[in-house]
């Protein structure tokens, strides 16, 4: 079929986008912005025909090539990597034209745009690796990209810092990730490979072969495995205990930020869970370790959220949070299935868009008032009402506001994109800890990570948008390029979960046959609570409707109450903030101080144990124990040769003594044995 | 008639003193002497055994040993000569740069 053909130009054209940006760019209008623009416009056109021709035969797009020995490369496009396509393309291909308009002042443009473009490719081939390995290489081109953009303005200290931050906090999690993808190699070939002599051409780490022959790796095999991977994926997403890098990636541009945040980087590491989901259900150690990773980074990354003044920090910390959300999603998995993977996807996408949106506002306000501090914001509705409203817009989704139980009326669930998939996770959570583990510890981080974040989401808001002005600075709305994305961006976080809830869902549920994740789950010893006889959409209605209503009502209490909190706080300011916000008060100073991190990570892990103990003693080691014997041999022998060389004295009377009290002990030797 | 032990005896004695001098006199001199009587010493033995086995061939080398000494005071006495050029003695002890 003809889309066939050409969906390898949906990587291929970003690819060029770079080549041509940096090597005309500086010749070019808007240094050559346009180029990426086009490039990512025509990959976000195939996205869609792949995926249209995807939903009508239902047949995923497989493309493969041989490469050497048993590997290939390929292009595998089905619902899973459908859906992420479109939102990649779409979202970056906002924030480029955004940048347009953003970058306009900035010398570098065509280094910028090259390496979004770059960025961009990166994360398309993530999404499209039909094996293991190319997913790898593309993996690491991501984080390649991310090094070279958080460091964009490299001139500025923080920012190679961070950007050299962000690179060795996620190489930790790639280190694990290529170390799982070594144990999977030998295990397919020890257990599989004897398995698959029949067939013609086997490629032992492309993903549809390794699903079929999950049964034949050890379980405990695939434990370790998968451990291993969700160690790549806490690195990429920012998850407990290496989201550290996430927080000061905002020194880049804004629009990088949302990049990162929105469309490629985080979502790689949910992606490559999603992506090896059927590995993971036969591993539900592995998937209860993803769960609890994530339900904790939600709460925590919202907690130190609530105190942050650089406007781009609450973000960022927001998005560690919700991150963390898609996580436990993937790691509910273990009851409910293939489900899981739409729950966490669905919310992947509600996120990319008004996380996108979101930052893009903020980057709106940066680019007008020139100050990160929201301490020197306020009262900037009036100048910039555009950004104003988007931005209310988009806080609404992440906060999670709705109209709960109208779905039984209307037939689908009414609110913003946020209230849609947050509260399906966390209704997903519920009904895990009520019908299968009774665990209640998931929920109760969902329900309280909820409300934090609604209190952060408007704490922003209030703090940039009302009350008077506290700089005296001339504020002005953005130019058309940037409020137009914007509203895009906005009208999507509205209404996009509402309109596609369970068709979303029951397409990416579908990536993988429900009987295949039901026997597989069987096979981890952990077999599903329900059985898919009666397709995914019947299963999300049966979650939906054994809760109680109370359990339903849950999320949107904590999203209204938290905006409501942050309404009488930070707007009405009933409540001083300062009461609360200073350093006297414990629970404030250790978020405002983030939980000690930088002291932990940095002064006791780095230099502490890293430095002082593993670093010095090693270096010990090596100078005083391995340099001590090759020293010590080579100092024996110059010593040794110090003394033997006294022998040679130069006078001929101490040689002929030499010789003749040897001829003598030769001599005598020879006559005690009788020679002579 | 004495018996060739005598003439070996003288002989031994002779070659020690040679060797002693050889070993602890220090001018350049005396060594070559030294090694003279060193080469006497030999050729009494040639000549003792020569005279005891009633054969010429000892004569011949002691001919020999005598032109071969001639040849080898000529050479060192040549090469000390050039040395108390240059350091104004003959001490063998003061010639020690080929050391360490």
């Amino acid at each position: 079929m003809a889309v066939d053909n050409i969906v390898y130009l949906i990587p291929a054209l970003p690819v060029l986008a770079f080549v041509l940006t940096l090597a005309f760019g500086k010749k070019l209008p808007s240094g050559g912005g346009y180029i990426p623009i086009l490039a990512i416009a025509i990959s976000c056109i195939i996205s869609i025909l792949a995926f249209l021709q995807i939903n009508e035969t239902g047949i995923p797009i497989e493309v493969s090539a041989h490469w050497f020995s048993v590997l290939n490369v390929g292009i595998l496009i089905d619902p899973l990597a459908s859906v992420m396509l479109l939102m990649v393309t779409f979202v970056s291909l906002l924030i480029h034209i955004y940048a347009i308009g953003y970058m306009a002042h900035d010398p570098a443009k065509p280094r910028y745009f090259a390496e979004t473009a770059l960025f961009t490719a990166a994360m398309l081939g993530v999404v499209l690796a039909d094996n293991i390995l190319q997913f790898f290489i593309a993996w690491e081109l991501v984080g390649l990209c991310s090094y070279l953009l958080i460091g964009f303005w490299f001139r500025k200290p923080t920012a190679a810092a961070a950007g050299k931050k962000a690179f060795l906090t996620t190489r930790v999690g790639d280190v694990l990730f290529l170390a799982g993808i070594v144990i999977l190699f030998f295990n397919m070939r020890e257990h599989v490979l004897p398995h698959l002599t029949g067939h013609e051409t086997v490629y032992l780490l492309q993903f549809s072969t390794i699903f079929e022959n999950i049964h034949h790796i050890p379980s405990g095999q695939l434990t370790i495995i998968t451990l291993l991977f969700f160690g790549g994926a806490v690195g990429k997403s920012g998850q407990f205990p290496l989201h550290v890098w996430l927080p000061d990636a905002m020194e880049g541009p804004t629009t990088v930020s949302a990049l990162i945040h929105a469309a490629t980087m985080v979502t790689a590491g949910v992606y490559l869970v999603a992506r090896t989901f059927p590995m993971f259900i036969a591993a539900p150690d592995s998937l209860m370790v993803v769960a609890y990773v994530g339900g904790f980074t939600a709460l925590f990354a919202s907690t130190m959220g609530l105190v942050m003044n650089d406007i781009k920090r609450v973000l960022a910390f927001s998005t560690i949070s919700q991150l963390g959300y898609m996580m436990l999603a993937l790691g509910m998995g273990s009851v409910i299935g293939a489900a899981a993977v739409g729950f966490a996807m669905f919310h992947l996408i509600n996120h990319a868009f008004f996380k996108a949106c979101l930052f893009l506002c903020a980057g709106s306000v940066i680019h007008s008032t020139g100050t990160n501090d929201l301490r020197e914001m306020g009262g900037l509705m009036s100048k910039m009402k555009i950004t104003g409203i988007t931005m209310l817009f988009a806080s609404l989704a992440l906060a999670g506001i709705g109209i709960p139980f109208i779905n039984k009326i209307v037939g689908f669930p009414v609110g913003t994109s946020g209230f849609v998939s947050k509260d399906a996770i966390i209704l997903d959570a519920t009904y895990v800890f009520a019908h299968a583990s009774h665990d209640w510890i998931p929920f109760a981080f969902g329900i309280l990570a909820a409300l934090l974040t609604a209190i952060y989401t408007f704490r922003l808001w209030f703090m940039a948008f009302t009350g008077k002005p506290r700089q005296d600075r001339h504020p002005h709305e953005s130019p058309a390029t940037m409020t137009g994305v914007l509203s895009i961006l906005a009208i999507f976080a509205l209404i996009f979960g509402m309109l596609t809830f369970v068709p979303f869902l029951d397409f990416v549920g579908n990536t993988y046959d429900p009987h295949e994740i039901e026997y597989l789950a069987g096979l981890g010893g952990n077999p599903l609570l329900e059985h898919h006889e009666h397709g995914i959409e019947h299963e999300i209605h049966h979650i939906v409707d054994t809760a109680s209503p109370i359990i339903i009502l849950l999320p949107v209490i904590a999203g209204v109450g938290g905006l409501l909190l942050a309404w009488v706080i930070y707007n009405r300011r009933w409540i001083s903030v300062a009461s609360i916000g200073n350093m006297r008060n414990p629970l404030f100073a250790i978020l405002a101080k983030r939980y000690y991190q930088h002291e932990i990570f940095i002064e006791l892990i780095s230099l502490k144990f890293t430095y002082g103990v593993l670093a010095l003693t090693s270096e010990f080691s090596d100078r005083k124990i391995v340099d001590g014997i090759i020293d010590g041999i080579s100092s024996f022998i110059i010593g040794g040769a110090e003394v033997l060389k006294k022998i040679q004295t130069g006078v001929v009377q101490n040689y002929a003594t030499a010789t003749v009290l040897g001829v003598g002990l030769i001599a005598l030797i020879l006559s005690f044995r009788g020679v002579i | 008639m004495l018996p060739v032990s005598y003439y070996l005896i003288v002989a031994a004695i002779v070659f020690c003193i040679g060797v002693y001098g050889v070993m602890t006199l220090r001018s350049g001199i005396m060594i070559m002497m030294c090694i003279e009587l060193m080469l006497n010493a030999a050729n009494i033995n040639l000549i003792a055994f020569a005279s005891h086995f009633s054969q010429v061939n000892g004569h011949v080398f002691v001919l020999f040993s005598i032109a071969l000494a001639a040849a080898e005071a000529a050479i060192g006495f040549a090469i000390l000569m050039s040395i108390f050029r240059s350091k104004n003695n003959v001490n063998i002890d003061n010639i020690n740069i080929l050391r360490w």
